[in-house]
């Protein structure tokens, strides 16, 4: 299955006052499309600090100590802020715990809905341009370089060629956008009637005076060449029949010419929306150079024809050029590429040495990101994300091991000065209740070891790219190159304006299950029930259309009712827009509900991981077994098995198993050495020394495996009631 | 836990908020030693039914009766009555006018008079009910300090140079006079976070209680604010520390110490543990459920979480919309329920069960479409022994196929 998200050795820790915190311990997780994975785990264990670094949107007094998150090729720990602000909230959206606090009192809903859809909107213009503009620079380049081979002549041809395809690109958008704006009218205004027309028969119509304006507007917005031509007139005569209808006493009786009109005009709309549509690419090309006025042909003959026109007169030729240019730019950062991996692996040993040296590491960084940033062919389409983050990485982490050995003056009196006063109450025979917080908190080791990582990483990338660069198809990534330029062009012509998102959202409303949207739309928060405010919640992350949703507790503040219409939502919109979740909770019956996988958090580590069947199960974590075994269910009557005492501090983690402690099944190993994780089985595994071979053989506790055996006999039972 | 003696009864209870009507004619009784569960979705005046009756809102109508005793009475209904009457009486005038026969003014006379009876009666019963609401506490006390007077005055009395029974006899006498029937009912909070003070200490938070009703002893205090500390699973050490210290198991267990200390009979626990992580929520149940057998304690338990109040729960009130649905034991609620409502919210609870989470089924409650109200409206029926039902006869008898 496709991966949509991968964690990999996350490491996380805060900065506090009584030193370093540390809230995740290195988690590994993947997240496919379309599936959800439930982080379970009791507070403090360090599963929103997770989320949080997933979104980018951590505290500023964390250290990201090490690992990644790899999101569409991307490290998202490494990526800048202009980036991430590409992702937050448009492919990665978040449903906070609290929908009272993730609102704005003071806004209507319709704003706070489309606030984002128009700030995006405008974003993603000027990006697109960006975009556009500047490939189209690097294809010229290449091409000049490629093609010409220094004749001015050939060079200042391929320059108006590019400047060619510019123009009638955007020809072509503008031709295309005027008539879809016609063509989705026209679907609206069928649908739009549709309803009415039943209600009407119904004698049931409400807000008909609304309908019917918006209704006859939108019908006037159809008209377009390739849309509706000939019946212009009749829409015309239509329309003003139904704004003229004034009499508001005749709203709740059946109108035989009103719903004659309507149909009528349904029909129309209909026949329009299913002719057949002009190639505008082709189109605008014709439009722009050979002749402003189009021959009177049908349209499939139309087609072919402009089709023609355009690959002789000029497109062929250009896909050779541009496929020229890119086997040009592979060349060239191919061999700038093996360059690189001599330069990485050369400076390597720099960096394995107990100290470093700052100058030398400064120059060697230097030296290795030129190349690298050679080695970058600018005209591949996916990013590679190695070697675009490689100086940032590297340069961040050197700074963060320098900072830390560099004399801090103000933290080493404060170091000097507490271990004195340490000394002397402990001289006295006294135990002090502190401890002394050490001058520096970064571990050193870690920032090395990661440092060195990413040279050997970036290395072994290079080298697995080299060797699979014979099976490149040029032919298709001409074509790809040239898509992706529409596709900016596109991105750039296509403006989102209030009214449109205004639509979006109200039809966004309606989605979540929020009855009476247009009259909803213009309300305050205040004036929504609990469970509505996380419907509204969930729209607005809906509203960017996300690939992957995180919900952070969404209905621990609901109850039962509402939280069981909010997850079948959320399971609906998944199944419907084959969204990835990652669903924080510790409602284990939420869980059950949710989940497809399951990971089990404690103490900032993943103890247990697994599908739902495995964990819930067939599960293997004695912290597992206390979680489950510490709620009740509908037959539980004996005295619950609570865990005993509280999550260890993470100032001071355990060295072994942090579970140790409140563990009854605990064996001196746990205390002295952390478990691996156990693989179980291909789909599961659990970090406890139990699994490990020589370890005595402990059965589940009985409430467990009793509440299994009696929901499988309740299931069978309903089964049979069902036959 | 057979007990039949009654500790809290509710009548007719009416909590409106100007035209909100939060708890709309609930009657309950509450048994001696047993837990009293109230669920019910958000908005549907579970909370505020537990607020009324200790008494932190004042009632619109109905009584509470603790131990017999009326400690809260709201006074609508009364006056309600009195308004029905004189329109009834205004309505035999106007039918009458301008007919002046002689029967006709017999009975206008006859009107006015059941009229005028009906006003004074219920005038009086506004003026014992006002008088009850304002003075059950004051009475309350009277009768302590009286007890304590006989109690003590004979041996003062026989010998008057005794300085250390006096003084025995002056500290009771500043507690009795202090004492309220409603300290006797405490409450614990939803949010452990929220309802201690922040700048408070432990001990100040749990002995705050016991101050105001005249405990002046420094020893006695500490000694009882150790001894609950150490009820409630905390350490004596622990009484200096702030809130903000503590986790919020800990939080939650300072909040039961504080409503255990005031020696109650009866504790509203309002939502203790939906605040409070899994884990920590089976320490706060299972420290409930000690206390309860150790002190017997008797519980109204408001929530949401169904499994939880099933498990902790001997009789189970369902709520909906400020009225009560049905009202049943625990067992034969879950086993049997019979209002579309509690139906639908019984198969909303998820359960730790991936399969059968997959195969769960919500059942939509939708007032308009499951009753018909039209002809009858419906009220609270027997339908079990112990077993009620909101419903009207023909749902009634329904009822009853479906329990054969």
């Amino acid at each position: 299955m496709e991966k949509k998200l991968q964690v990999k050795d996350l490491t996380i820790s805060f900065r506090t006052t009584n030193g370093k915190v540390q809230a995740v311990r290195g988690i590994n997780f993947d997240l496919a499309k379309g599936e959800t994975l439930a982080i379970v785990g009791e507070s403090g264990s360090g599963k929103s600090v997770t989320s949080k670094a997933v979104l980018g949107i951590l505290a500023g007094n964390s250290i990201v100590e090490g690992g990644e998150i790899i999101y569409d090729g991307k490290d998202l720990l490494k990526i800048s802020e202009e980036e991430f602000h590409k992702l937050r909230g448009d492919k990665i959206a978040m449903i906070f715990q609290d929908p009272m606090s993730s609102l704005n009192p003071i806004v209507r809903i319709g704003k706070q809905l489309t606030e984002a859809m128009i700030l995006k909107g405008k974003a993603r213009q000027k990006e697109n341009r960006k975009n556009f503009n500047t490939t189209l620079e690097l294809v010229r380049k290449a091409m000049i370089e490629a093609v010409a081979k220094g004749d001015s002549a050939k060079a200042s041809e391929l320059t108006a060629k590019c400047k060619k395809f510019d123009q009638f690109e955007y020809k072509h958008l503008e031709l295309e956008n005027a008539y879809n704006a016609a063509h989705e009218a026209a679907i609206e205004v069928a649908d739009d009637i549709e309803p009415l027309v039943f209600e009407l028969e119904k004698k049931a119509a409400k807000d008909l005076r609304y309908r019917l304006n918006t209704i006859a507007s939108q019908a006037k917005q159809t008209f377009h060449t390739y849309v509706i031509a000939k019946d212009r007139n009749r829409v015309i005569t239509l329309a003003d029949s139904l704004s003229a209808l004034n009499n508001p006493k005749k709203y709740g009786e059946d109108l035989p010419e009103l719903r004659a009109a309507l149909t009528e005009l349904r029909e129309i709309m209909l026949s329009a929306s299913n002719r057949p549509v002009p190639n505008f690419f082709t189109m605008g090309y014709y439009v722009t150079f050979v002749n402003k006025l189009l021959p009177d042909m049908h349209i499939e003959e139309l087609n072919a024809f402009m089709r023609k026109k355009l690959d002789e007169d000029f497109m062929l030729d250009f896909i050779d050029n541009v496929k020229a240019a890119l086997i040009w730019s592979a060349t060239n950062a191919d061999a700038a590429k093996r360059e690189a991996i001599t330069s990485l692996r050369s400076n390597r040993a720099l960096f394995e040495k107990e100290d470093l040296d700052k100058a030398a590491c400064k120059q060697a960084i230097k030296e290795m990101s030129a190349v690298v940033s050679r080695s970058i062919d600018k005209l591949e389409l996916v990013k590679d994300s190695f070697a675009y983050t490689f100086e940032k990485g590297m340069n961040g982490d050197l700074d963060k091991y320098f900072e830390s050995i560099g004399k801090n003056a103000k933290e080493e009196k404060r170091f000097a000065r507490q271990t004195a006063k340490h000394e002397a109450k402990t001289a006295k025979g006294k135990e002090p209740d502190w401890t002394v917080v050490p001058a520096s908190i970064t571990n050193l080791e870690l920032v090395r070891k990661n440092m060195l990582a990413q040279i050997d990483r970036l290395a072994d990338h290079y080298e697995e790219v080299l060797s699979t660069r014979a099976s490149r198809d040029f032919d298709a990534e001409a074509v790809a190159v040239i898509d992706y330029l529409k596709a900016c062009a596109g991105g750039v012509v296509k403006k989102v304006t209030k009214r449109m998102a205004k639509a979006r959202a109200i039809k966004l409303m309606g989605e979540v299950g929020i009855p009476e949207p247009r009259k909803r739309y213009t309300q305050y928060p205040f004036e929504f029930s609990g469970g509505m405010r996380q419907r509204i919640v969930i729209a607005i992350a809906l509203a960017a259309d996300p690939d992957i949703l995180i919900c952070d507790e969404p209905t621990t503040a609901l109850d039962v009712t509402i939280q069981s219409q909010i997850l079948e939502l959320i399971n609906k919109l998944k199944a419907e827009r084959n969204l990835s979740i990652i669903f924080i909770t510790h409602d284990l019956g939420v869980v059950a509900n949710m989940a497809d996988r399951i990971a089990v958090m404690y103490a900032g580590k993943i103890v247990e991981y697994g599908t739902s069947r495995d964990v819930f199960y067939e599960s293997a974590h004695p912290y597992t077994w206390a979680l489950l075994s510490s709620m009740p269910d509908l037959d539980t009557k004996e005295k619950l098995d609570a865990i005993p005492g509280t999550p260890p501090d993470m100032l001071y983690p355990p060295v072994g198993d942090a579970f140790a402690a409140r563990n009854k099944y605990a064996m001196q190993i746990d205390f002295e050495k952390q478990p691996p994780m156990f693989k179980i089985s291909e789909t599961h595994s659990a970090a406890t020394w139990l699994l490990h071979p020589d370890a005595p053989k402990v059965e589940r506790p009985k409430i467990i495996t009793e509440r299994i055996a009696r929901m499988e006999a309740k299931r069978k039972e309903s089964a049979n009631d069902g036959e | 836990m057979e007990n039949n003696e009654v500790l809290l009864r509710v009548e007719h209870l009416c909590q409106y908020f100007g035209t909100t009507k939060a708890v709309d004619d609930v009657s309950f009784d509450i048994r001696k030693g047993e837990v009293f569960g109230l669920v019910g979705e958000s908005g549907c005046g579970k909370t505020t039914t537990g607020r009324s009756i200790i008494k932190l809102y004042d009632i619109t109508s109905g009584s509470v009766y603790f131990k017999g005793i009326r400690i809260a009475a709201g006074v609508k209904s009364y006056k309600d009555a009195i308004a029905a009457a004189k329109k009834e009486l205004a309505e035999t005038k106007a039918r009458l006018k301008g007919n002046t026969s002689s029967e006709a003014k017999a009975e206008i006379a006859n009107a006015s008079a059941k009229c005028a009876k009906t006003v004074s009666e219920m005038r009086a019963e506004i003026k014992k009910a006002k008088f009850d609401q304002k003075n059950c506490d004051k009475e309350y006390a009277k009768e302590q300090t009286a007890k304590l007077n006989a109690e003590y005055r004979p041996k003062l009395a026989a010998n008057p140079g005794d300085k250390e029974l006096k003084a025995e006899y002056k500290n009771k006498l500043n507690k009795a006079r202090k004492s309220r029937l409603v300290t006797q009912i405490q409450m614990i909070f939803q949010d452990p976070i929220a309802s201690l003070d922040p700048r408070m200490t432990v001990k100040e938070i749990i002995s705050e209680g016991l101050i105001v009703h005249g405990e002046k002893d420094k020893k006695v205090l500490e000694e009882k604010v150790y001894e609950m500390l150490e009820l409630v699973g905390l350490v004596r050490e622990h009484a200096g520390r702030y809130p903000h210290e503590f986790s919020g198991g800990q939080k939650q267990r300072v909040g039961v110490a504080r409503s255990v200390i005031m020696n109650p009979e009866l504790i509203i626990a309002d939502e203790p543990v939906s605040a409070l992580d899994v884990s920590i929520q089976a320490q706060v149940i299972n420290l409930l459920n000690e206390l309860r057998d150790r002190l017997g304690l008797t519980l109204l338990f408001v929530a949401h979480d169904l499994s939880v109040v099933k498990y902790f729960s001997d009789r189970i009130g369902v709520m909906y919309y400020g009225k009560m649905v049905e009202l049943a034991p625990s067992d034969e609620l879950f086993l049997n329920p019979l209002h579309p409502y509690t139906r639908s919210l019984l198969s909303a609870i998820p359960l730790p069960d991936p399969e059968y989470e997959k195969q769960r089924k919500r059942i939509v409650y939708n007032p308009l479409a499951e009753h018909d109200y039209s002809k009858e409206e419906p009220t609270m029926r027997e339908i079990k022994p112990g077993h009620f039902v909101r419903c009207n006869t023909e749902e009634y008898e329904r009822y009853l196929e479906i329990l054969k």
